[in-house]
């Protein structure tokens, strides 16, 4: 069996973007069926906490091929 | 911009891809050019190149 | 894996090797399976859509609902919901779009053909081209020149420094990740799923005729989750040809908007 060790490592870190983006939309999906009017609040925080999440697991996955 | 909120999230995915890609790819030429042994521009340009994509996102899809 | 480190030597993992497939007939390279599937592909969806639209009926018949249905879904949800006005020009790219990428991935799990020829990349790099030319195109004709990529490139109500950081990032994801992005989801997720497939048909294969009993009888269990994985792929397939549309429909209408 070949392979790098790196790519394992990516694959734990991107366990803690996944449950990040889990829990944004979550909880975006739970504000907006029980208030729907609160939509346009709700969407930019969102989208901006799923931007900050998803940059993490971007940033693993170049170390992981750069490192 | 209620009814495509999928195009947002993939535009989202495509503005943190291409800004990591673009200044960290000129921080790899600049390693490459003045450093090969260290990689400390191409860090700067990663970090550089991630949050002006946040701030891009923060300005397409943040502010209402 | 887990077959291979408990069986010894013999298990051979699928590989990307599986889908370098030989010439069906002849030895030209035109004649490997994905070109004829999609061939093949094109004369399904004449056939089907001349057939169901031939004895238009104020009734319809079977045959007339089903190619309506599929007619009305891409034009009311996603032509006519996205662009909106002026939305009736792009209709028959999104159909072709829709239905051609369908039939392709379908045929990933249909018995005797079983090969998405999407998950060869040229043919989805060719398609996210067209949608690259047509948006494009659309902007600038709408636009002028000048006016779309300036407003592709300086966004406004930005303080003037941060155009260094921005406009190069700007640049990219509209000319060259977008394209990219477009066709490789849909390879990524056509190679994957075939892939997955191999491994849990191959590795039940190779279990039933191992000389242990304990393989013997694990090996429906991987059999059977070969079945369930195919199921799941079928709605993967059709997932993946409503967001290439859905896609090449949201760039349109981005090119057709006067701001970005």
């Amino acid at each position: 069996m070949k392979g790098t060790l790196n790519l394992v490592g990516y694959g734990l870190s991107a366990i803690g973007p996944a449950i990040a983006t889990g829990l944004i939309f979550a909880a975006y999906i739970n504000g907006v069926a029980r208030q729907p009017e609160a939509r346009s609040v709700l969407q930019p925080i969102a989208f901006l906490g799923f931007a900050l999440a998803e940059a993490l697991a971007l940033f693993g996955l170049v170390l992981a091929f750069v490192l | 911009m209620a009814s495509n909120e999928e195009g947002a999230l993939w535009s989202i995915l495509g503005y943190l891809i291409s800004g990591l890609l673009i200044w960290g790819g000129i921080g790899y030429g600049l390693d490459r050019w003045l450093d090969p042994h260290h990689h400390w521009f191409m860090l700067v340009g990663f970090l550089l190149g991630m949050g002006a994509s946040i701030y891009l996102v923060w300005l397409r899809f943040g502010r209402e | 894996m887990l077959a291979s480190a408990v069986a010894g030597p013999g298990f051979v993992p699928p590989s990307t090797n599986d889908f370098n497939l030989p010439p069906v007939f002849g030895n030209s390279a035109y004649s490997t399976k994905p070109i004829l599937l999609v061939f093949l592909s094109i004369i399904v969806i004449s056939i089907f859509f001349v057939a169901a639209s031939r004895k238009a009926a104020i009734v319809p018949g079977k045959l007339q609902f089903a190619g309506e249905s599929i007619y009305a879904f891409v034009r009311k949800d996603l032509a006519e919901e996205i662009i909106g006005s002026g939305f009736l020009q792009f209709v028959p790219f999104l159909f072709t779009l829709f239905t051609f990428v369908l039939v392709n991935n379908v045929f990933g799990i249909i018995p005797f053909l079983q090969f998405p020829s999407m998950s060869h990349v040229a043919f989805p790099y060719v398609l996210a081209g067209f949608s690259y030319f047509i948006f494009h195109a659309i902007g600038i004709k709408k636009q002028g020149l000048g006016k779309y990529l300036k407003g592709i490139a300086f966004l406004p109500g930005v303080p003037k420094f941060a155009y260094i950081l921005l406009t190069p990032i700007e640049i990219a994801t509209y000319f060259f990740i977008r394209p990219v992005t477009l066709s490789l989801r849909l390879f990524a997720n056509m190679f994957a799923g075939h892939l997955l497939l191999l491994v849990f048909i191959g590795g039940g294969n190779y279990m039933l005729h191992d000389s242990h009993l304990l393989m013997k009888i694990l090996s429906p269990f991987s059999f059977g989750f070969g079945i369930a994985m195919t199921f799941f792929e079928f709605m993967v397939q059709c997932l993946q040809a409503y967001i290439i549309t859905l896609l090449s429909a949201l760039f349109i209408a981005g090119a057709l908007a006067d701001e970005h």
